[in-house]
């Protein structure tokens, strides 16, 4: 079920009636618990059992951290936690990538090699869920959380459905606090939220489906086409991916704002970064604040010598990359992303006390950031990586012998898109609504939906972010 | 819904617009139609029907509006859009008889020719037949049969999609969606009203004849195969109940407008074990002709004539045309068609 269909509509109907409905938290929390597995079962409801399974074992762990006070201990159980996670994580995600290369550098070094691959089904948000499972076991062992002692509690933070299957990532620290009291329908902001899910739904269904498809046919074939079509092609994508995962976001925040739940924000205008250390403070915010907090820092973080700090950027962002998809130009993405964060680093540290740089970086900054996004999105969703040369070819050095070409007014898409972006940037679309007397405000939201849905492509795109 | 009733018949590709378009804006000048799939479309000239109808004594004007593709219940949309334009002067209204589709293939499920037809009047029938309960006046799914659509149990994890599937497009048909062209179309002004020669054909009858047959080898796989068919007796696959309500449906809309429908089965390899009417199916009204039986029309069937097992070559499509009018005008002298 996706946020998107209108069986979504159907079911968040019937949730939020009856949430609503109960007065008594401990029901309500039941109620969201079973919706929330239900809304995962009807992608395979034979997953939920993985998820559960991975929420017993994160609640056995959390019971034992309470219970145990040596050190030793402590040790064996998060590490019973991790490795459970990170296993689960890793044979459904990583299972083949792992055999296919090992086998293909056999292979390279001239070995016989007789091992196959497994037909898994990657579980769709095991990602995401798999993160929010282990903030609690990794911040119970740092003392950040409470150990807690309701099971029903913690598998609604594991399981709650708006963030479960394509994020934001939330943390223990975050959720299981809101669970303590009910929640207010007073205090929830319904036009905010109301309004979010309907940017959120443009984003996805309008914007993000609308330009899937040129961004698909380049993709697909990009040797068939010119260098402008590449750009065409490159840009068109950067649009799709942001829309459609910071849409799935918005959605998803609305939609846990309308049950009273406040969720992390994933995504600040990242196209607006002035460098890439910036990007990352803007895009994916929960992903880049999680792998900071249980990566980076455990690995030393910015505290030694200049190369250690640098091998950390690197070990993170690797892993990021890594974390997004079992194929190597994930692992390029997040190698391109290291790069690009030590230059920067070294960037600022060497041109601390020139002017001239300064003022130089403040016109060019903006352009170079996104440029330098837009290669390493190429890796993100080249089919494999000599398609990705290929496009490299194209998009950096203006040299293709393609014939199909996009036409040019796409260009103009690509700018009147940045243009309305910076104007929600500014606020001018929400923020006329919320002056709004209530009966004006509906009759505008209704005819908005209305005038929305007719701007709805016939085809469907599947989230990105699902098939991490 | 209000937007949905004021809209324009939107932007549909492999030529439903254009030929709807053309038959509006000529309904009057025609008083025979064909309509349904490729079937239809590439083996029906009505030049050559008319040619044999006038020899007849019957004089028609007939118009091809086959769609490749166009099944029901799509077709039964398309008719009744056709019927609403009130064409004063249509006698006989061909239907192709097929059975009642679920499945769209994946391919096309996003395309708009899968979601402009999903009224409910098309979409019930549709759920019924999904999860079998039958065509009385009051749904009574088997909870037997549900549980096993929605865990996807005993094979039906094709029907649980299909459910889901024929639902949403319900609802985004019902909602408009992907409508906005049709009316940037509008105020813009673009011109939709040229007839495109690829979808009406040369004569502007909208048969288009389909050049080409079968290789060798295909020739000889198809004997091969059909002789089999024909040697083995296979299970004879009767039309639904819910297809014949759907054809019961048309008929009554043909009739309403005071013409006669006729069901049509035409020489395709791949229905000649289809049979109409069993217990429970009601029989939908009208002439049914069929052209499904090998023996009884062995030139239709032969290799040469073909170009697959669905298709027929020029030659073979204008000889079934014949046979087709001949048949035709004999029910009419016998008085069984008016």
């Amino acid at each position: 079920m996706s946020f998107v269909e209108f069986r979504f509509l159907w079911f968040f109907l019937l949730l939020f009636i009856v949430y609503w409905t109960m007065r008594d938290n401990t029901a309500r929390k039941v109620w969201l618990l079973l919706c929330s597995y239900v809304f995962y079962a009807a992608w395979n409801w034979k997953f939920t059992f993985l998820l559960l399974g991975s929420t017993t074992v994160d609640y056995i762990v959390g019971r034992m951290l309470a219970r145990c006070k040596s050190r030793g201990w402590r040790r064996l159980w998060i590490a019973t936690s991790v490795c459970a996670n990170l296993g689960v994580l890793g044979f459904f995600k990583y299972f083949n990538f792992f055999v296919s290369s090992a086998s293909g550098f056999l292979a390279w070094l001239g070995l016989p090699t007789s091992v196959s691959t497994l037909n898994i089904i990657l579980p769709v948000g095991i990602s995401f869920y798999t993160f929010h499972s282990m903030s609690y076991t990794i911040d119970v062992y740092r003392g950040r959380q409470r150990a807690i002692s309701n099971f029903a509690d913690l598998a609604l933070f594991i399981s709650f459905f708006p963030p479960l299957v394509a994020g934001p990532i939330v943390r223990a620290t975050t959720f299981l606090p809101q669970l303590v009291s009910a929640r207010k329908f007073a205090d929830v902001d319904v036009r905010a939220a109301v309004l979010l899910f309907l940017s959120g739904f443009i984003k996805k269904a309008c914007i993000a489906d609308g330009v899937a498809p040129i961004a698909d046919r380049y993709f697909a074939h990009p040797a068939n086409f010119t260098p402008r079509s590449a750009w065409i092609g490159v840009l068109f994508y950067a649009i799709q991916i942001y829309c459609d995962f910071s849409g799935y976001t918005d959605m998803a925040i609305a939609a846990a704002r309308l049950l009273g739940y406040q969720l992390p924000n994933n995504f600040r205008f990242p196209y607006f970064a002035q460098n890439i250390s910036d990007f990352w403070r803007r895009w994916h915010i929960s992903l880049s604040s999680w792998l900071r907090d249980y990566l980076y820092i455990p690995l030393g973080g910015n505290r030694g010598p200049r190369w250690f700090v640098y091998r950390n950027i690197m070990i993170t962002m690797l892993l990021g990359g890594l974390w997004h998809g079992a194929a190597w130009t994930f692992v390029i993405w997040g190698a391109l992303h290291g790069i690009a964060l030590l230059v920067h680093r070294e960037w600022m540290r060497l041109t601390a006390s020139l002017e001239w740089a300064t003022r130089a970086m403040r016109w060019l900054a903006w352009p170079i950031t996104v440029y330098l996004v837009c290669v390493a999105w190429i890796f993100f969703r080249a089919h494999d990586l000599s398609r990705a040369g290929t496009i490299l070819k194209q998009f950096v050095l203006f040299r293709g012998s393609g014939n199909e070409h996009f036409h040019r007014w796409m260009l103009l898409v690509v700018a009147a898109l940045a243009f309305i972006h910076w104007l929600n940037s500014r606020r001018w679309f929400t923020e006329p609504w919320r002056q709004w007397p209530a009966p004006v405000f509906a009759a505008a939201y209704g005819c908005t939906v209305a005038v929305v849905l007719l701007f709805v492509p016939p085809h469907y795109t599947p989230f990105i972010y699902f098939q991490f | 819904m209000g937007l949905h009733a004021i809209l324009p018949f939107p932007a549909i590709d492999d030529g439903v617009s254009q030929k709807l378009r053309f038959f509006a804006a000529h309904k009057d000048e025609f008083d025979t139609l064909f309509i349904g799939s490729s079937r239809v479309y590439f083996q029906i000239s009505p030049a050559i029907f008319d040619g044999v109808m006038r020899e007849s004594g019957s004089p028609t004007r007939s118009f091809n509006f086959g769609i490749g593709g166009m099944f029901l219940p799509e077709s039964a949309y398309v008719l009744e859009q056709l019927l609403t334009t009130k064409p004063r002067n249509l006698r006989w209204v061909f239907i192709e008889y097929d059975e009642l589709q679920t499945k769209w293939a994946f391919e096309n499920q996003t395309s708009r020719r899968a979601l402009y037809w999903a009224d409910w009047k098309r979409t019930s029938l549709l759920l019924r037949k999904l999860t079998d309960v039958g065509i009385d006046a009051v749904w009574l799914p088997s909870l037997k049969k549900l549980r096993d659509i929605i865990l996807c149990r005993k094979g039906e994890a094709n029907r649980y999609k299909q459910l889901i599937f024929h639902t949403a497009q319900f609802e985004r048909n019902f909602v408009n969606v992907a409508r906005g062209g049709d009316i940037l179309d509008y105020f813009w002004g673009r011109d939709i009203s040229k007839w495109d020669a690829k979808y009406l054909g040369a004569a502007g009858d909208g048969y288009i004849p389909k050049t080409g047959g079968m290789s060798a080898s295909q020739a000889a796989a198809y004997e091969r195969a059909l002789g089999l068919a024909m040697g083995t007796n296979p299970p004879i696959a009767f039309i639904s109940p819910y297809t014949v309500e759907a054809y019961r449906q048309c008929a009554q809309k043909v009739r309403a407008i005071g013409a006669k429908p006729i069901l049509l089965v035409t020489p395709s390899a791949t229905q000649f074990n289809i049979a109409y009417g069993d217990n429970n199916a009601r029989p939908p009204g009208g002439v049914i002709m069929t052209f499904n039986n090998p023996r009884a029309y062995p030139n239709l069937y032969r290799s040469s004539a073909r170009r697959d097992r669905e298709h027929l070559t020029k030659s073979g499509a204008e000889e079934f045309t014949r046979i087709m009018a001949v048949n035709f005008a004999q029910l009419i002298q016998a008085g069984e068609v008016k």
